[in-house]
């Protein structure tokens, strides 16, 4: 029953207070009262825009962002048996990057069509990592290398696009810092079914990651089929950055202090752990995106800027604070 | 039972292994020894499913291509040579030997729980279950992997040097938990580095030799036709005369 609260009750406590507090928060104040109106199917035109145009679709971009990200690193650090792993090592950032930019060349006034372009870019890259790890032996390191050698390549690209058309650049930066004040409804329409979807398929297939983390040949011993799982996983991680980047461009640390943070204090299974991972992650980023939007009002700072600002020390904090070995390097 | 019939396989290097013939039963503990590079991981690799194959490698009667991985999980298991310290409890990773049966989708059921607590019992490691495994020395580390591949309740078990990390006392507690396995109907078979214990604890005894399987028989037969295991480790064996020695057989120059 104590476990129940520790891990299911508490952060999933901590998700639901941090979803209203951004309810209740942003640039126009509405107070609880009439946000509570609202709701319940009065209020005045106005406000009706505010909340479920402008509010409501944010939270849950910034929600499924947050848990998309986390758990995306979640899969790929268990996955590749190294902590510092993340969907950036593999290129799969970059990868979005590039489409994005080739994309804005091509057709430079169609926005919804960006985000589109970052989700198969990132699919792309991941896809080809597979088929190149395959042929060289899907070992984890082959997996890394592949990443880096395709992230290398993606981003000479970027370079090359951006000599040539430096007109392109102003979309990349504002695309690369990564934050939801820019959101497009249409993208969150893309991009939140197919995460929720991904989500509960990697809660179900959360078995065989426990089992991949014994190593190829335990895994293998046990009946594991490890390349189908092993791709399966990578793959999970890649739709999931892909769809994220989709929405708000590329936050970067989320998918790696996220799942070290929740593996500094949870010792369970990894169904347990892509678990904390959604629940926190989305917690976290929505904290931050509000933080962006209300410390400095009437500007905002992408809520890339805050991850960073307090994640960084936060996760330096854990690590002195527990000091023991992270179990897995 | 695994039958083995012509069976080859090759090294990413070119060289090729090969096994003309052999059996490994059920009831019995198979010693596979040989130098290093003689191919004794290969061979179990082979035989657990791990590496492709031509000829015949009958699990049970069935090919072993044949068998779904989890199927034939579920009638062989194998401890490689090398095993990881995790950030897991050991009854976490005592409860992953019941993969086979249950999949991605299936919860632990009171069968499952059972073998668990069993394995964890025969391998004394009850009291250990809370503890993670990098607490743990190197020798309990790998009776908790003993435990995992106990609770996979195979008919067949490979093991590569499972003795490697443990002082003599949990070597010798280990080979008594073999036996209470074998007891069962179990069929072990194990890569060992230390000739004597093999001699003293193997029921029948597989002699690699550059990369083919040569030899079979047991100890006797070895100790009989003594520069067989002269020519691959530069002693041989002899029936101890000495009612003191710990092995029944001992090296002789």
């Amino acid at each position: 029953m104590k476990k129940i609260i520790k891990w299911y009750i508490l952060p999933l406590g901590i998700l639901i207070l941090s979803l209203v507090a951004a309810l209740f928060a942003g640039s126009k104040s509405i107070s609880v009262k009439d946000i509570i109106k609202v709701l319940s199917g009065g209020g005045s035109a106005f406000q009706k825009v505010i909340i479920f145009q402008v509010r409501i679709p944010r939270i849950i971009a910034t929600a499924s962002t947050g848990a998309a990200l986390s758990v995306s690193g979640y899969l790929i650090q268990n996955n590749l048996n190294n902590t510092l792993a993340s969907p950036g090592i593999l290129g799969i950032n970059n990868g979005a990057g590039l489409f994005v930019l080739l994309f804005a060349c091509l057709f430079p006034y169609h926005y919804a069509g960006k985000c589109f372009a970052a989700f198969i870019g990132a699919l792309l890259v991941t896809t080809a990592i597979c088929i190149l790890a395959s042929v060289t032996g899907m070992s984890k390191t082959s997996i890394v290398l592949s990443g880096v050698a395709f992230s290398a390549l993606c981003l000479s690209v970027i370079d090359i696009i951006i000599s040539l058309k430096p007109e392109t650049v102003a979309d990349r930066v504002a695309f690369q810092i990564g934050g939801f004040n820019a959101l497009n409804i249409n993208s969150v329409k893309f991009a939140v079914p197919f995460i929720i979807i991904i989500l509960i398929a990697s809660l179900i297939m959360a078995p065989s990651l426990d089992i991949l983390m014994l190593g190829d040949d335990v895994a293998g011993g046990l009946g594991l089929n490890i390349k189908f799982y092993r791709a399966a996983h990578i793959l999970f991680a890649a739709l999931l950055s892909g769809a994220a980047v989709s929405m708000c461009g590329i936050i970067g640390f989320m998918g790696l202090i996220v799942p070290n943070v929740v593996r500094l204090f949870y010792r369970g299974n990894s169904r347990g752990g892509i678990f904390l991972c959604m629940v926190i992650g989305a917690s976290f980023l929505t904290l931050c995106d509000l933080l962006g939007r209300s410390l400095v009002y009437p500007y905002e700072l992408p809520c890339g800027l805050f991850l960073s600002l307090i994640g960084a020390p936060f996760l330096v904090w854990m690590l002195i604070k527990k000091r023991k070995r992270l179990g897995m390097a | 039972m695994i039958e083995v019939k012509n069976l080859k396989t090759k090294y990413s290097y070119g060289d090729e292994f090969s096994v003309a013939s052999a059996l490994f039963e059920n009831g019995r503990i198979s010693g596979v020894i040989g130098k290093n590079g003689s191919g004794k991981s290969t061979l179990l690799k082979t035989l657990a499913g791990q590496r492709k194959y031509e000829g015949r490698i009958l699990i049970n009667q069935k090919e072993c291509s044949e068998y779904s991985s989890m199927e034939r999980a579920r009638e062989v298991a194998f401890l490689p040579q090398s095993v990881k310290n995790l950030n897991m409890d050991v009854r976490t990773l005592v409860e992953h030997g019941r993969y086979p049966y249950h999949g991605n989708f299936r919860r632990m059921g009171e069968e499952d729980e059972k073998k668990v607590n069993r394995a964890l019992e025969l391998t004394h490691m009850k009291s250990f279950e809370k503890r993670d495994l990098y607490e743990l020395s190197g020798g309990e580390r790998q009776l908790a992997y003993l435990s995992m591949i106990i609770a996979q309740d195979s008919s067949m078990i490979l093991m590569d040097e499972p003795t490697t990390y443990m002082d003599r006392i949990h070597q010798d507690e280990f080979f008594s938990i073999l036996r209470i396995l074998v007891k069962e109907g179990k069929g072990i078979v194990m890569v060992c580095h230390d000739i004597e214990q093999c001699f003293a604890y193997c029921d029948k005894i597989f002699l690699m030799e550059d990369r083919k399987l040569e030899y079979a028989g047991t100890p006797d037969v070895f100790t009989q036709n003594e520069q067989i295991i002269r020519r691959n480790f530069g002693i041989a064996m002899k029936k101890s005369e000495d009612e003191e020695s710990v092995y029944p057989f001992v090296m002789k120059k």
